[in-house]
């Protein structure tokens, strides 16, 4: 019961989020200096095209119009359309979603399959020299620049040593088992970056909880029962420090996103990312609301999923 | 119980990424689901003789639709597809392409276009009269793109006979069929005629071509495939010497170039920026093409606000840059002089031979602030920040300027910032550059009459108004050279655009190939229909 009121508070939550998200994304576009008009045709029209254009697209009426007109669209689903492409939005995004999916859900979790080993080998290493080592790595590689690691990777892996291609998310005409080959080899430089830019935050923090949950009692019980140290670190005190770590999951979904948005750009892949830099520059205010919704939605959510994990996983959490 | 529910969360997991996999593989051309990709009706098809060229572009198509789209990838796919009825040769000037012949009637209230009668669509229908009148009738009512503000003389249009349309308009406009030769793509009408308006026609499949290729596969971000079609009368041998042409989307240059070198792509569409066209051209698997620009870089003074509504002031701005310095250092001299004038050494037609660019002296600009009273000229340049060139120069105007003793503060803005204060007028200076200005006839209208679009400055010269009308009511080059070399020496002298330099854009491709047709500025570049009908490989 507790465990169910719990979830229906976090689900309004995530709603209330989801809708202030929206709501934010939708005058956010419009402040946004320039005229949509101005970016869809040439600076030579006239005056009366001009009008013309922002009529078309309903952007002659009072915002607060515009906003309930909207929102009214969205609880049927519908994103509406394009002002440049002149097709649905949901159109657009739909078929660039599965490759930033793939982009940022791989780099995930091999992100999560690297840092936890690292991070608990440098709280069970800790202050000797492969601790430090792993945490300058960590740290370096939280400062990178997304495009000096994209262009540095691709310089080395794609053109000198020729083992992975340059651009795109897969080959032509290449089907079936052949098109997994394919897209796994346009994958791995793209999301070795991002793996790059975001390990070191995952490493960082479950050291240190490592370091703190391993100074606790229970561990210390444990090690007075004769437990091996190999137990007491991965059955007792790594259970506990994952915890943090799972909200971090939640907490860099966002910067993944972001980072998405540069390494789709440089890696030539064609995810969300880049529609949503595209469409910022041609002030294409449907895609651009569409994209944001989509992100939000996703991260409320994942945020739901880790409280619930959360709430599943530590009983202090669902009382309170 | 916790292994039965890892189970189930792993088995979701594994389904979710499954879903994911299977929406992002393509399924065989003959499979039940295509998602963006169409099949195009007639298309070669056949083998792999004339090969395929891949052609890297920094931007995705925006829109199919040309007589919307005006992105230059757009322009680039689409020109492959509708043809226009003229293009441009080397001087600059308008030469036949659908069209054989054309002119006015001696009252300059009518004209005709002639057609080739060998042309037709690639789904067997004729292109006619008809198409082309459908197309104009189109982009006047329902104002479409950019062709929308050049035929502000056009009346109506009739088809007289399958080749032949006869256009009647409301005053002299000898700008009237270049513009719309050039920049206006015809369309099918028996394709485009069935939306219920040519404005929201996305065009995003089964596309019908008369020109050299036709598009038959989009994956949007990732690639645009064309097939060469069968049947087109303008290339050697009636068809294009390749089989495929694939546009690739590399959104940052650097990388875009990497994937040149590593043979990912054949050409570069684009202009390459100066360091990168220099490191280029020391490679000899690749081959360079360096072509002009048919506009110009400048800056414009606003002449609203004193005291840059002094002349004396303007011509001191005018004297306080080093040009030469400027193309040579920034451009890496991949930019000529266009001696201060608007007609531009591209457009050999147009150019006054007296033109003299004004001279780098900043004691000379001194003297004519103390002479027009100004001390202490504190300036705020506004440019777009995205452009790498102008971010350059922007820096030595100003250091420059210093020298003369005028302070410029520089504001580098986003693009979308910089075209609204530039449409508001909101500034002192601006830098920024026309990609192309090829009718002057026309266009100086839109730049230097009171009610221009683009009359950033607030040029208001009675002398120049009537200039504009004498030159737009001339039916031939020769009765325009006049008034328009005289507008521009005006132009230059009161300093009401302060032209800069006409950039040299260098595209570069594979040496694997040959036959390619640059053609002036970055629109038409190595990318152009006649280019690349006629590129085939290196033997």
């Amino acid at each position: 019961m507790a465990l169910l009121r719990f979830a229906s508070l976090r689900l309004l939550r995530g709603l209330l989020t989801l809708w202030f998200a929206v709501s934010v994304t939708f005058f956010l576009v419009r402040l946004l200096p320039g005229d949509p008009a101005l970016a869809i045709a040439s600076p030579t029209m006239g005056e009366d095209q001009r009008e013309q254009i922002l009529a078309d697209f309903g952007l002659d009426r009072p915002l607060a119009v515009q906003y309930v007109a909207y929102l009214g669209e969205l609880l049927q689903g519908n994103l509406g359309v394009s002002f440049r492409q002149s097709i649905p939005v949901a159109d657009v995004l739909l078929e660039r979603l599965p490759w930033t999916l793939i982009l940022t859900g791989s780099a995930l979790v091999v992100t999560l399959l690297i840092g936890l080993p690292l991070g608990v080998l440098a709280a069970t290493h800790r202050g000797g020299a492969l601790d430090r080592f792993i945490q300058v790595g960590g740290v370096v590689g939280q400062s990178l620049f997304v495009p000096t690691v994209g262009i540095a990777l691709l310089y080395t892996f794609g053109l000198w040593l020729g083992w992975f291609p340059i651009g795109g998310a897969i080959d032509d005409d290449v089907y079936g088992l052949e098109a997994y080959a394919s897209m796994l080899r346009h994958l791995v430089l793209p999301c070795l970056s991002l793996v790059v830019l975001q390990i070191g935050a995952y490493v960082l923090t479950l050291r240190t909880n490592l370091i703190d949950a391993l100074g606790e009692e229970y561990c210390t019980v444990a090690r007075a029962k004769g437990a091996p140290e190999r137990r007491v670190v991965w059955k007792h005190a790594l259970r506990n420090a994952l915890l943090p770590t799972t909200t971090l999951v939640g907490l860099q979904l966002g910067f993944l996103v972001g980072g998405a948005v540069l390494t789709e750009t440089i890696f030539a892949y064609p995810g969300v990312g880049r529609a949503i830099y595209e469409s910022v520059g041609q002030l294409d205010f449907p895609v651009l609301q569409g994209a944001f919704v989509l992100l939000a939605a996703a991260v409320v959510v994942a945020n739901l999923l880790t409280d619930l994990a959360y709430g599943l996983l530590d009983p202090r959490v669902r009382a309170a | 119980m916790s292994t039965t529910r890892g189970l189930g969360r792993r088995v979701a997991l594994g389904a979710a990424v499954a879903l994911t996999l299977v929406a992002c593989v393509p399924s065989e051309p003959d499979g039940a689901s295509g998602g963006e990709s169409e099949e195009s009706g007639d298309s070669s098809g056949g083998g792999d003789a004339g090969g395929e060229l891949a052609i890297g572009t920094t931007a995705d198509v925006v829109n199919f639709n040309p007589l919307v789209g005006n992105s230059r990838t757009d322009s680039w796919v689409t020109n492959l597809i509708y043809p226009a009825m003229m293009t441009i040769d080397d001087e600059g000037a308008k030469v036949p392409a659908l069209a054989t012949e054309w002119g006015y009637g001696d009252d300059g209230l009518s004209a005709w276009i002639e057609l080739r009668d060998d042309m037709e669509w690639s789904d067997g229908e004729p292109l006619t009269a008809e198409d082309v009148v459908f197309t104009i009738d189109a982009v006047k009512a329902e104002q479409l793109g950019t062709v929308s503000g050049m035929i502000g003389a056009y009346e109506s249009a009739t088809a007289v006979s399958d080749t032949r349309i006869e256009f009647t308009l409301n005053r002299p406009d000898g700008a009237f069929l270049s513009s719309i030769g050039f920049w206006m793509p015809i369309v099918p009408a028996h394709v485009f005629g069935q939306a219920p308006t040519v404005a929201d026609f996305a065009n995003d499949s089964n596309w019908v071509s008369a020109g050299p290729f036709v598009l038959t596969q989009v994956e949007r971000g990732q690639r645009y495939v064309l097939e060469a079609v069968d049947d087109y009368p303008l290339a050697e041998g009636g068809r294009a010497a390749l089989d495929r042409v694939v546009f690739r989307v590399y959104p940052d240059v650097n990388t875009e170039v990497l994937a040149l070198r590593s043979g990912e792509i054949d050409l570069i569409g684009n202009a390459l920026p100066p360091s990168v066209a220099r490191d280029v051209s020391g490679d000899d698997s690749l081959q360079t093409f360096s072509v002009p620009s048919l506009g110009w870089a400048h800056m414009q003074y606003n002449m609203r606000r004193p005291p840059l509504d002094r002349v004396e002031v303007r011509q001191a701005l005018a004297h306080a840059v080093d040009y030469e310095a400027i193309r040579e250092v920034v451009l890496g001299g991949n930019a000529v002089s266009s001696n201060s004038s608007v007609l531009t050494p591209t457009f050999s037609q147009w150019v006054d031979e007296t033109a003299e660019e004004y001279e780098y002296d900043p004691e000379l600009s001194r003297d004519l602030l103390a002479q027009a009273g100004v001390e202490n000229l504190e300036l705020e340049m506004i440019y777009d920040a995205g452009d790498p060139n102008i971010s350059s120069w922007a820096e030595l105007v100003r250091d420059q300027a210093a020298e003369a003793g005028i302070t410029i503060t520089l504001a580098g803005l986003e693009r979308n910032t910089y075209l609204a204060r530039t449409n508001e007028r909101d500034f002192d200076i601006y830098a920024g550059s026309w990609a192309i200005i090829d009718e002057p006839q026309s266009n100086f209208g839109l730049l230097f009459s009171p009610d221009g679009f683009i009359n950033y400055a607030g040029v208001n010269d009675p002398e120049i108004d009537r200039l504009l009308a004498e030159a737009s009511s001339a039916l031939t080059v020769e009765d325009a050279r006049g008034p328009l070399q005289e507008l521009a020496r005006i132009v230059t002298d009161q300093v009401y655009d302060n032209v800069m330099y006409v950039e040299q854009f260098t595209f570069a491709a594979s040496s694997e190939w040959t036959g390619f047709q640059p053609k002036p500025s970055e629109l038409l570049s190595v990318v152009n229909p006649q280019s690349l009908a006629s590129v085939r490989a290196a033997d």
